[in-house]
């Protein structure tokens, strides 16, 4: 009988980590998850997708590299996926350091950490599509030069390149995801895409009257995060180690994304939508859409969730979790204990 | 009106503190870390979410945390934020250090830079006495750290006197020995009894599987202690103070009363040696007489009402929770943590 896989994944109470653990559970692996010790818990996740008891958690911290080596030791895994980072691009502007630490620095923590206990276990780069930045070409592929334009994007940038540094100088088989924007119903609350499905589910069932945006001009090419997260195993089951763009070559406007938003509820989406200059970014980036013809080849994948359906998922996921709110029921959530946004002040307030 | 900014208002102390100081009429900011989950459960619990402003920062960023000073203007900081669980500190030792032990230099240094009349609070810690076998240890008692956080508890101790000192910043330590509640965070011993006991009273649960039975501590009520630390920072000098109830109890006592609380029987406390802490701090109990005559200040609830106080309260929310109800809580099934 074949040995049980084992994985270990950083980041296994974001998005990613818990629908990558929910999908190797049922490859039959062991999930290993490092989460870390922080006042409240921070499990909503792997509740909601009903993993909660079955994968294995390891207390660790980014910025601590002994208890990232422990982490590895623990869990004596045959593939890492390193998930965990300092996530949002806005928070970047406001911690430079930190992002630097946790999406940057962290990457060659980790990478040391699995070299030194053993070189032969598989790691996954969460690299992003953020690193191309204001690059003028598009669709954005492979072979497209990065021109980062956050704090954020410039640490994802590091981390790329540290990836391949251990591939092609320690011969490590390490690869870089390099995935365009993936949501879900499973999104944190700051994401524009969550933001908009959770306002206008509490606006069609009267919570709530306007939703505040920045950019609605900027394009992104938003794909179901739940599919990409195959894509990352799928690279580490290659013969080689190698990079590949995950995205579906579509992009639509933040403002297409709350037209189906708010055409889902029968409302008119200009009578709530009001733009803030405060939500912009310091540096905008106008537009973000991948070519992943590369990964659809090699990899035998290509995206099956429409912007439309994802649109609809998100909607549909929201206005449930709010009507059964209201009904009384209890379920794993984020919305409850979150809190209004212009209670929360950033360097560009 | 009087502003306050805290750090770490996300935790237990941090959300008691906010909503006194709101009482007394304060502006309350509080420096938040952007996490890919929302933790502002206490401040819902307390409701308070819309009352206190956030500033997104991390002890981590220094240049974050001073933009937070300056955007305040503050006339008191109080520092809570930290890595503030011991056991977390042997596995986390650097991450722990840099924390809970530089985050009063950079408060301080920012302090220094934008305004040196704002007043600075320092969360000191009983852990920092640790080994050292002084019966009632006071502010003169000598430290001696068993562990990380002690150690970064006692480098950040030294670092607020030597500014007030130094600098002739208003910079006090509260020295303060547990402080419980039932928002205390569920790692914590005291809460983990009184969840574990509800739970176990509503058949959802059999046992309550503990470290050292016989950690003697000297507990008090989180709520109470706050305002101990509000009274330092109203003085006209910058001291340090030591709060405590005086009195000691171990944790097979606070065990014990607590399943008598829930009607169960003690049968289900156990100790197992993986809950042991790598080097145990046995006894540690306080004497607050200083702060009990300099701020008129003493503890109001003891320690019976304490336990009682926190077992009706975990009582109460597994019988809404079993009842469908829904409300700020922090509790989640059981995971298996390595």
């Amino acid at each position: 009988m074949k040995k049980q896989k084992s994985a270990l994944i950083t980041g296994i109470t974001g998005q990613d980590g818990a629908y990558l653990a929910n999908f190797l559970l049922k490859k039959n692996y062991r999930v290993f998850g490092t989460f870390r010790r922080i006042s409240s818990p921070n499990f909503w996740r792997l509740l909601s997708l009903n993993i909660g008891d079955k994968i294995e958690l390891i207390p660790a911290d980014l910025i601590d590299d002994s208890s990232l080596k422990e982490a590895v030791r623990i869990s004596d895994p045959d593939e890492v996926y390193h998930l965990a980072a300092q996530s949002y691009v806005g928070t970047s502007f406001d911690q430079p350091i930190t992002s630097g630490e946790f999406s940057g620095l962290a990457v060659a923590r980790m990478l040391e950490s699995v070299r030194q206990y053993n070189p032969k276990i598989k790691f996954y780069q969460a690299s992003s599509s953020e690193m191309y930045g204001n690059v003028k070409s598009y669709p954005q592929n492979e072979m497209t030069v990065f021109s980062p334009q956050s704090p954020y994007a410039s640490a994802k940038v590091y981390g790329y390149h540290l990836t391949k540094i251990y591939r092609d100088g320690y011969g490590m088989f390490a690869c870089n995801g390099i995935l365009f924007n993936h949501e879900s119903p499973l999104r944190g609350l700051e994401f524009v895409s969550r933001k908009i499905t959770n306002a206008v589910a509490k606006i069609a069932l009267g919570l709530q009257k306007s939703l505040y945006l920045g950019n609605l001009s900027a394009k992104r090419d938003w794909g179901f995060a739940s599919e990409y997260v195959e894509c990352m195993w799928k690279m580490l089951q290659q013969k080689k180690s190698d990079d590949y763009v995950i995205a579906t070559g579509e992009a639509h406007t933040v403002q297409e994304f709350v037209e189906r938003a708010f055409e889902y509820v029968d409302l008119d989406w200009k009578k709530h939508v009001k733009t803030d200059k405060k939500l912009f970014r310091i540096l905008e980036v106008d537009i973000l859409q991948g070519d992943s013809s590369k990964a659809q080849k090699k990899l035998n994948w290509k995206p099956k969730t429409t912007f439309d359906d994802l649109v609809k998922i998100m909607m549909e996921s929201d206005l449930k979790r709010w009507k059964d709110f209201q009904n009384g029921n209890i379920f794993p959530w984020d919305a409850l204990s979150s809190i209004d946004e212009h209670k929360i002040f950033t360097r560009s307030t | 009106m009087k502003t306050a900014l805290i750090t770490g208002i996300t935790g237990q102390d941090g959300a008691y503190l906010a909503k006194f100081l709101l009482g007394k009429g304060y502006r309350v900011y509080g420096i938040h870390r952007k996490l890919s989950s929302t933790n502002l459960w206490r401040l819902n619990y307390l409701q308070i979410n819309d009352k206190v402003k956030l500033l997104t920062g991390d002890i981590l960023d220094p240049f974050s945390i001073f933009h937070a000073i300056e955007k305040s203007k503050p006339d008191e900081i109080y520092n809570f934020a930290a890595q503030s669980f011991v056991g977390t500190s042997f596995k986390e030792p650097s991450n722990t250090l840099m924390v809970t032990g530089l985050s009063p230099i950079y408060i301080l240094q920012s302090i220094l830079k934008i305004n040196k009349k704002i007043k600075f609070y320092q969360a000191s810690s009983s852990e920092m006495f640790g080994f050292e076998r002084t019966n009632k240890k006071n502010e003169k008692t000598s430290f001696s750290p068993a562990s990380s956080y002690a150690i970064a508890k006692t480098t950040a101790h030294f670092s607020t006197k030597m500014y007030r000192n130094t600098y002739n910043i208003f910079a006090v330590s509260g020295i303060l020995f547990n402080h419980e509640s039932p928002i205390r965070g569920l790692e914590f011993v005291t809460r983990k009894i009184s969840n574990e006991v509800a739970k176990i009273s509503f058949g959802l649960s059999n046992k309550v599987e503990l470290g050292n039975l016989n950690a003697q501590r000297d507990w008090g009520y989180a709520n109470d202690y706050i305002i101990g630390i509000w009274k330092m920072m109203q003085r006209k000098n910058a001291d340090d103070f030591v709060l405590a109830t005086g009195e000691t109890h171990s944790v097979k006592e606070f065990a014990e009363l607590a399943c008598k609380i829930a009607g169960i029987s003690t049968k289900c406390i156990i100790s197992k040696k993986e809950n042991l802490r790598l080097s145990d701090v046995k006894h540690l109990q306080g004497d607050s007489s200083k702060a009990r005559k300099t701020l008129n200040w003493k503890p109001k609830i003891s320690f019976k009402q304490l336990v009682k106080m926190m077992v009706e309260e975990d009582l109460k929310r597994w019988e809404l929770h079993l009842k469908g109800e829904s409300f700020p809580w922090d509790v989640i099934p059981n995971q298996k943590i390595k």
